[in-house]
């Protein structure tokens, strides 16, 4: 600790230059400037010199000068490194009486602490910034949908096949572009990679089924089916139009909910004291915002079978819609498995439910067929996926409901280098 | 031997902080093996690749800390998760625990030995779980973790920031933790890694020395941590910018603390290059007897040609060379010089730097139009033209290729920093011969001993004075310079640097050796397996045989770019 001290004095007799130098005539010298980009200066003059501004104690105008410093320290060994980054010494500190610079800082740190309340620490709500750009994209899912349906319905033949081809690649890539930006955007700073396997291909599958799956099942209850799908709602393998355009038109909803889920819950975060707290308020809040989401999804399925003079079956869309925006929402939070296996599950039970009326065609496997018609029976073809889909929202509502309400689901990801 | 050294951000890769010394290490002790252990800060630093490897490297393996860890959070069985919520909880109670007095502080002899004890049984627990379990990440990012967090902050006997912590502040605490301690799901610490060798030698403190800890702690490696800067400074500092709340700034750098006091504890020595992060050391708990002074080498041959010719400087010339920022105080030293040109008319200043940053620049254009305000033009007579006595030229310019040509020029070099970590600079110039005038910050004095002129900072006087003086007295000068370089030749060379390093090697495995048991195949120990030559200094069985390739197992996804390679495969390329 002493050792540069005891290493000054040999050889140099030129080191003992300290504050008692004699001033040297200064005569001659140019204007006096100001030495503004030099740092902030740290040590005040040593307490034995006359000082205009040093007063009784020294320490204090140190304080004054490394105020911020101060205020803000957490331990005094935050102040002695704050001290060191400003120049101060050992030999400095040893003028204002003290061993080095951590019992100057711990003196400092005291002094600090006795003086004054903890300054309050400016709490504002870093609030996930969405911009306008995907909110701009939203609605275009549905109005290439709406084309779509509209090309359709205008051709024949060849032509409705391309227009039907072209229409679903330009959704798709539509919903991509939706859900890379923005508030249904995973991979905040996670790699984008490293998601569950098949949330996609599931994903297809069940809305595939809503668009082609009724009338496939109506068909085969029935005996059917007694041709392709010819793109219209009347052949013998009916196309259900409104479900497919409720849901491409439901993008704009589900991004607003999301995306005032994040904000909210990111203020809630912020106001709250405890993580039951945040808990407590963040459970009504997405409770909420989801049967905002139900809501407008059924108005615009009332909407789209006005339009499309097609009779929509509510409850399918529904809970399809409630399953697909539950399922985003987890994995956008950082829990993508159980939604990837509840996607899966319906979309594997849907494929039973199909398979098994043709499975009780074979010889002697009526008994299979038999639930399926029951339901059929009861509530139409739509029973089917909307048991199923609803069944599984239920489970997802109820891992969302737990999940999303903790804390740890809202952290801020800090930027990567 | 076979030493594991563990960098960070540093060796092998091209644009490590603190590449050189560890490549010089490497390359200056060939008769040991090294294993290298890099982690990584950046993806940028991973794609510009690795310095050459010498042959006796025998293998690298890598460790990103940028990337973000596995996805799912949810990844643990009950037990697991209660096992690790224990060891998190203790981990956060030792964090969050009142430390009136500090974590080394001898004078109390119970409180900071048992968080010392708790942090470290924390530490190891989440390691073993992290072994035995893997997704370590997942869980440190879990609500488990920011549950046990939020216990610790409203216990009774937490100190008063952690009270303030509010959810946000929790969170960000489990994020950072969660960066730090990235290290513990790595593999490296098992038999086949650091666990097989004689020695780990951690180049940085911090966070890095994690996977030499964890070796120390599961297979008894000796570990000498190396730090040439102050990770805990360093962290205060960098905290501070961040202008994180107040909480979170005292959770973690009670972390620092306690994980800077566990590896000085661990450690069987602990380097440091100057008194400046000694005091530091022994401040956050590391014991006198196992601290030693390792002074950074310098490469003395780019100098020879000059300190042997001191008769080659120009007369009645100041140099100062560095890079030119605020904390270097040009304007002081324009001032001094002021003064000194007033009573040596004759005296020039050359500063010889470029800017850092846009401060420098801003700085460096300041300091230009104070020389001009402050110097008129001179002219030899009535018909040359005017030149200033203060000249401001570019490292690398054509009148200085070298900092040798410009350390050269000079009758004596003049250092006027106000803060100042080890001066390299001044070493330099000592290597150079050149009589020297510095402030006293940092380590100047350390450095300089009593071979050159030492003035308070801030004191343009008192710097004009010392210049003046040795400007005035050729004679003294020659004799501070052939002393600075003797003094420099004899502390601060590579040389010096590598063999106190290997005299540490010696010394640790020397009083610690590490008694492995061979078991052969039926798992009966195997007598003679470690035969006596194995302890005999230098190579005793030839190179390493071929290439083994070999995959990381166990480790988590993002540790997976590990890989091995030896000396044939080096040889090949």
């Amino acid at each position: 600790m002493t050792a540069p001290e005891q290493r000054r004095q040999p050889l140099a007799p030129g080191l003992d230059l300290g504050p008692g130098l004699t001033p040297a005539p200064a005569s001659g010298l140019g204007p006096v400037l100001d030495r503004a980009p030099s740092p902030a200066p740290a040590v005040p003059p040593a307490p034995g010199t006359a000082s205009p501004r040093g007063g009784a104690d020294p320490v204090k105008v140190l304080m004054r000068r490394h105020r911020d410093l101060c205020a803000h320290a957490v331990d005094p060994l935050e102040i002695a490194a704050g001290l060191e980054a400003h120049g101060v010494t050992d030999r400095t500190a040893a003028r204002f009486r003290h061993r080095d610079v951590f019992s100057l800082a711990e003196e400092m740190y005291a002094r600090v602490a006795r003086d004054a309340e903890p300054v309050p620490y400016p709490r504002r709500a870093d609030q996930p910034r969405a911009g306008i750009g995907p909110f701009l994209l939203a609605p275009l899912p549905g109005a290439l949908c709406a084309a779509g349906l509209a090309g359709l319905r205008l051709t024949d033949g060849r032509a409705r096949l391309a227009v039907a081809a072209a229409a679903v690649l330009a959704v798709a890539l539509a919903v991509r572009a939706v859900l890379r930006r923005g508030p249904l955007a995973t991979g905040r700073g996670r790699p984008p990679g490293d998601r569950a396997p098949g949330t996609r291909a599931w994903t297809c599958w069940l809305l595939g089924y809503a668009v082609l799956g009724d009338g496939l099942l109506d068909a085969a209850v029935g005996g059917g089916p007694d041709g392709l799908p010819d793109g219209t709602a009347t052949g013998p393998w009916p196309l259900a139009a409104a479900p497919v355009l409720a849901l491409a038109l439901g993008c704009v909803p589900a991004l607003c909910a999301a995306h005032l889920f994040a904000v909210r819950a990111r203020r809630r975060l912020t106001t709250s004291r405890g993580l039951d707290e945040f808990a407590a308020s963040a459970r009504p809040l997405l409770l909420g915002l989801f049967a905002l989401f139900l809501g407008a999804l059924a108005a615009l399925l009332a909407g789209c079978g006005a339009v499309l003079r097609e009779p929509a079956d509510q409850a399918q869309v529904l809970s399809l819609g409630a399953l697909l925006l539950l399922a985003r929402l987890l994995t956008v939070h950082g829990f993508p498995h159980v939604p990837a296996v509840a996607l899966g599950t319906a979309a594997l039970a849907e494929a039973a439910a199909q398979a098994s009326v043709f499975a009780g065609r074979l010889p002697g496997c009526d008994a299979l067929a038999v639930p399926v018609d029951t339901v059929v029976a009861a509530w139409g073809p739509g029973g089917v996926p909307a048991l199923v889909c609803s069944a599984a929202a239920l489970a997802l509502l109820a891992h969302a409901t737990h999940n999303l309400s903790r804390a740890s689901a809202h952290a801020g990801t800090e930027p990567q280098p | 031997m076979r030493i594991g050294l563990v960098t960070e951000s540093g060796y092998p890769y091209v644009s490590g902080d603190a590449g050189l010394w560890c490549e010089r290490l490497v390359r200056g002790l060939t008769q040991h093996e090294f294993d290298l252990y890099a982690l990584s800060r950046t993806r940028q630093q991973e794609d510009e690749g690795w310095r050459p490897l010498p042959r006796h490297v025998g293998r690298v393996r890598t460790a990103p800390l940028w990337t973000a860890g596995e996805e799912d959070r949810a990844g643990y069985g009950r037990r697991a998760r209660r096992r690790f919520a224990e060891c998190y909880g203790e981990l956060a109670a030792a964090l969050t625990a009142r430390n009136d007095a500090d974590l080394g502080d001898p004078a109390r002899p119970t409180g900071p030995d048992a968080e010392a004890d708790r942090f470290g049984r924390a530490l190891y627990g989440l390691a073993e779980l992290a072994r035995d379990e893997g997704g370590l990440a997942g869980a440190l990012r879990s609500d488990t973790a920011v549950r046990a967090l939020e216990r610790a902050c409203r216990a009774p006997g937490a100190q008063r920031a952690a009270r303030q912590a509010r959810v946000p502040d929790l969170l960000a605490v489990a994020t950072r933790l969660e960066r730090a301690l990235r290290p513990l799901s790595l593999d490296w610490h098992e038999e086949d890694g650091l666990g097989a060798a004689d020695l780990c030698h951690t180049t940085v403190g911090g966070t890095a020395a994690l996977p030499g800890l964890l070796a120390r702690h599961f297979c008894d490696v000796p570990l000498l941590v190396t730090e040439y800067g102050v990770p805990l400074r360093s962290h205060y500092l960098a905290s501070r910018a961040t202008g994180a709340a107040p909480a979170v700034r005292a959770l973690l750098a009670a972390f620092h603390g306690a994980l800077a006091a566990e590896v000085y504890q661990r450690a069987a020595l602990v380097t440091h290059g100057n008194a400046h992060a000694r005091r530091w050391q022994e401040r956050c708990g590391a014991d006198r007897a196992r601290l030693r002074t390792v002074h950074p080498g310098m490469d003395a041959a780019p100098f020879t040609e000059v300190g042997e010719a001191p008769q080659a400087a120009a007369p009645d010339t100041l140099v100062w060379v560095g890079r030119v920022e605020p904390a270097k105080d040009l304007v002081s030293l324009l001032h001094a010089f002021a003064r000194v040109h007033t009573a040596r008319p004759g005296a020039r200043l050359r500063i010889v730097g470029s800017a850092s940053g846009p401060d420098g620049a801003a700085y460096l254009a300041h300091c230009k139009a104070v020389a001009a305000q402050l110097f008129p033009d001179e002219a030899a007579g009535p018909h040359t033209a005017g030149e200033n006595p203060v000249s401001f030229e570019e490292t690398g310019g054509p009148e200085a290729p070298t900092p040798a040509d410009a350390y050269a020029a000079a009758s004596v070099i003049v250092l006027s920093s106000v803060v100042e970590g080890f001066p390299l600079g001044l070493v330099e110039a000592m290597l150079c011969g050149r009589a020297t005038v510095s402030t006293d910050v940092g380590a100047v004095v350390e450095v300089v001993g009593g071979t050159g002129l030492v003035v308070p900072p801030r004191n343009p006087q008192a710097l004009a004075e010392a210049c003046a003086t040795l400007l005035g007295d050729p004679e003294r000068r020659a004799r501070l310079g052939a002393a600075a370089r003797a003094r420099a030749l004899e502390l601060f060379t590579v040389e010096q640097n590598t063999a106190a390093f290997h005299g540490l090697y010696l010394e640790i495995v020397a009083r610690s050796p590490v008694r492995r048991v061979v078991l052969d195949r039926a798992g009966e120990p195997l007598p003679f397996a470690a035969p006596a030559e194995a302890h005999v200094a230098g190579r005793w069985t030839g190179p390493p045989a071929a290439a083994t390739p070999r995959t990381a197992r166990g480790g988590p996804a993002w540790a997976a770019t590990s890989l091995t390679r030896s000396a044939g495969s080096e040889a090949a390329r």
